[in-house]
């Protein structure tokens, strides 16, 4: 069985072979299933940003092997070229990647540089407009007039159009007030159900990778602390805080409620099941 | 009665009209609002609310097209005030690579005073204060540009504190940050507020940093839609989620439950839940 | 990484050389820089080794940081030592075959110019590793202070150096960024030809100058906030002062060039 995205024994060092080499990834494993939704958390310096700097071989591994939907990238131009197109990496801040006269222009950058003939080309920017909300009629602006969500949107959208197997998210939502980022969740949501196309999305809310992620990875001084369902990561919330991390704050509140001796699940991730059960809870104890 | 440092009565900001002859956009409509001495106010509002070019009025940066601006009793009236005015409140940006000039944390945090023409030894004593007060003192012979992004917000504050002004406007001074990063320098910020006294104006669209002010006061499309105390404000759940605002889980989680007053933090929330199931579990 | 990068980077310390006047270390530098140029033998050259080493030592800057600097140069040390030992010809030969021999004068230059190339470095990257850069340009805004007579704006000059040390790692960060990105969306940087590489890189230039405008205007509100107005009136915190610590280091380079000269006339000219 193939995988869309395998790891084994992946090590990365910077600056390798000098005496100032720093190991920023050490003996990965790992494997992503087709159709998973998975979010990777970690502090700054974790190593999520190399670790998926390595999905579509940006970053080569220093030692192990990264195989992409069963193709080992090894050195071969073709295969590294090809998982570029396989994973569609979209970084922090994407808006700052823009360059092309025209927002079409700049959508179609990904898809133009996959050689797809212009007609193909056409109806995937159409599409990834479509997906991020960008109305048609800003696809003849310049990307620069754009505001900062739309910018946002359209950066995105250069890398859907790619139709990627594997969509990597780098803090999609960073610098968002709440509704944008909400925006941004509900879009991802929605391309996965239309799309059935495998994600990963680092980010650093706690609450947007429960609501949203059916695995979790974290990732700590560069090894893969933890690997598991949402219940799983967050059911160990001293360990998380040992690592700087934290759960979701309605989390935080259960727990607390725990600790003080009341009968209380602590693997609640949403407002609205907290308050279902603390109705049922608060209903049962003053009888009415 | 309470001083006043900032007042703004009636601002207009209309940037200028393109080339093209575009008319160029309003970012603030007729805004009053009065800052006081001592006060910790958060301005709230979603990207593009005017927040940031509100801010920029109020130490003389921008200014404005109508209305007026004063500041600790001086009118806004001409650029050699706008000097004046920036001794009174400092302004750290949203972009910390975007404002440390110098190459070495305590050259950078000297700038300011440096500009002003305050004596060496002077800016010396300055300067050690205010990176021990930012805890930064540590790091003071460091390299900006090695520094962590919550590190590097802290020089910047570190160089308005050396400047002694009553004031200081941060533009969201978080938002490119990450948490432990927003976490240090939430905490300096309010530091500066209750230890050293001074006035904070803290612009932002985290509601978990508004809930820490006195006073917040809620912008969109350039205008002030909402002013009051955090408890008042996020009250209306439903009318911040309009304005593409939101409210702390557990602000949202009480208010479910059917509680009048309300609750702010986890630990406000874990307190009223328990008091709610009487005390003591088994 | 390429944060690392050692381009003029202090290394904090408080050793004589570390408190020393950066005036005095400046234009003493500037003379022993010249002072290698007229070494002409190998026991001129072997003072100026001297001098060097002792220069480190008081530094207490560790050898590793002293390596650091050199390492950028090898690939030139090892070309001027090729083009020497085989272009170089005089003397006994020790070598010979088809049209390439090497000979006594040779090996002799090579040896004595990669000596010269490592001194130098050596020497002014101790400067950079004792001074901060802000000092470094206070100093030659003070030395080139004169120049204001003739309406030159050398206090500007000072701030736009400070400015381009300050965002030279910020930018090549930024470069890096713009490159991820294009490369993640197939950008093809690495291969065709020179007409197709100079239009690959116009995703990166655009951005670029885009990130680089907004910056230079956030930079200057920055400034403006922190009541920058120019020059005029402006104080600062690290005060210059020669003191004793500088005459004698004055004293010593001079003895040093001193020495050098006697050296060049009472042995044979290698160079």
């Amino acid at each position: 069985m193939t995988y869309p995205v395998e790891l084994r024994n992946v090590s990365f060092y910077y600056s390798a072979g000098t005496p100032i080499q720093v190991a920023a990834l050490k003996n990965i494993n790992l494997k992503i299933g087709r159709g998973e939704l998975v979010g990777i958390i970690g502090h700054t310096g974790s190593g999520k940003s190399t670790l998926i700097s390595h999905f579509n071989g940006l970053l080569r591994p220093s030692e192990g092997s990264v195989i992409i939907d069963g193709e080992d990238l090894g050195n071969d131009k073709e295969t590294l070229r090809a998982a570029r197109f396989k994973v569609g990496l979209c970084f922090q801040y994407p808006e700052a990647q823009l360059f092309e006269e025209t927002v079409a222009g700049d959508i179609a950058f990904g898809p133009k540089n996959m050689k797809l003939p212009n007609d193909e080309i056409q109806s995937r920017v159409l599409k990834a407009a479509e997906f991020v909300g960008l109305r048609p009629e800003l696809l003849d602006k310049s990307p620069f007039d754009l505001s900062g969500g739309e910018k946002r949107r359209a950066a995105i959208a250069g890398v859907m159009a790619m139709e990627p197997e594997v969509l990597v998210l780098d803090e999609p939502a960073a610098g968002l007030d709440p509704g944008g980022k909400n925006e941004i969740l509900a879009m991802i949501t929605e391309y996965r159900k239309r799309t059935g196309c495998t994600a990963v999305l680092v980010s650093h809310s706690m609450e947007d990778i429960a609501n949203i992620a059916d695995r979790v990875i974290v990732m700590n001084g560069g090894t893969i602390a933890m690997d598991g369902t949402v219940n799983e990561i967050f059911s160990r919330s001293a360990e998380l805080k040992n690592m700087g991390l934290n759960v979701p704050e309605i989390t935080r509140i259960f727990i607390r409620l725990r600790e003080l001796g009341y009968d209380v699940p602590t693997d609640v991730y949403s407002v609205e099941k907290g308050a279902e059960i603390l109705r049922e809870i608060i209903g049962r104890r003053s009888p009415l | 009665m309470r001083e006043k440092l900032i007042e703004l009565n009636n601002v207009t900001f209309t940037y200028e009209a393109d080339e093209d002859g575009t008319p160029g956009y309003t970012a603030v409509r007729d805004v009053s609002l009065d800052i006081y001495k001592g006060e910790f106010v958060a301005v709230l509002g979603h990207n593009g609310s005017g927040k940031s070019t509100l801010a920029k009025m109020m130490n003389a940066i921008y200014e404005p097209t109508e209305g007026t601006v004063t500041v600790n009793g001086i009118l806004v009236d001409s650029e050699e005030k706008g000097d004046e005015i920036r001794r009174i409140v400092g302004m750290v940006f949203q972009n910390p690579d975007n404002q440390i000039v110098a190459t070495i944390v305590e050259d950078d945090v000297a700038f300011g005073p440096e500009n002003l023409g305050v004596e060496p030894s002077e800016i010396r004593r300055r300067v050690d204060e205010a990176l021990k007060t930012v805890g930064m003192y540590e790091l003071r012979e460091r390299e900006p540009h090695k520094l962590s992004g919550g590190q590097k917000q802290r020089v910047a504050i570190a160089g308005v504190l050396a400047m002694q002004t009553q004031g200081i406007i941060l533009d969201e001074p978080t938002a490119m940050l990450d948490p432990t990063g927003r976490e240090e320098v939430l905490k300096t910020i309010i530091r500066l507020n209750r230890e050293i006294g001074i006035t904070v104006v803290l612009i932002t669209h985290f509601m978990d940093e508004a809930v820490q002010a006195d006073r917040v006061v809620v912008m969109d499309k350039g205008e002030i839609i909402a002013d009051g105390t955090p408890r008042e404000i996020f009250a209306r759940g439903e009318f911040l989620r309009e304005h593409s605002l939101d409210v702390p889980q557990s602000t949202e989680l009480c208010r479910r439950l059917g509680f009048e007053e309300c609750i702010l933090t986890p630990a406000e929330c874990v307190e009223k839940i328990s008091s709610v199931l009487g005390g003591a579990a088994q | 990484m390429i944060r690392d990068i050692t381009f003029g980077q202090y290394y904090p310390g408080k050793s004589v050389l570390h408190r020393m006047d950066p005036r005095m270390k400046l234009v003493l530098t500037f003379a022993m820089i010249v002072a290698v140029f007229i070494c002409h033998n190998f026991y001129a050259l072997a003072l100026m080794v001297v001098f060097a080493v002792s220069a480190v030592l008081l530094s207490r800057v560790p050898l590793r940081m002293i390596l650091k600097s050199i390492k950028p140069i090898l690939i030139i040390l090892a070309f001027t030592a090729v083009l020497n030992i085989f272009y170089t010809k005089g003397g006994a030969t020790y070598f010979e075959w088809w049209k390439i021999s090497v000979t006594e004068k040779g090996v002799n230059t090579a040896i004595f110019t990669v000596i010269r190339i490592i001194v130098l470095v050596v020497i002014s990257s101790l400067l950079t590793y004792t001074t901060t850069p802000t000092m470094l340009t206070d100093a030659i805004e003070r030395l080139l202070s004169p120049l204001k007579i003739f309406h030159i704006k050398v206090h500007t000059l000072a701030m736009m150096m400070t400015l381009a040390l300050r965002f030279i790692p910020t930018l090549i960060e930024e470069i890096e960024r713009i490159m991820n990105a294009q490369k993640a969306r197939g950008a093809d940087l690495e291969s065709g030809g020179l007409i197709h590489r100079a239009k690959a890189l116009v995703p990166i230039f655009i951005p670029l100058m885009v990130s680089s405008f907004r910056r230079a205007y956030e930079l200057a509100f920055a400034m403006t906030c922190r009541c920058y107005t120019g020059g005029n009136g402006r104080t600062r915190m690290k005060q210059m002062k020669l003191r004793a610590a500088d005459f004698i280091a004055l004293l010593l380079c001079l003895a040093v060039i001193a020495g050098i000269i006697v050296l060049n006339i009472f042995f044979t000219r290698i160079i």
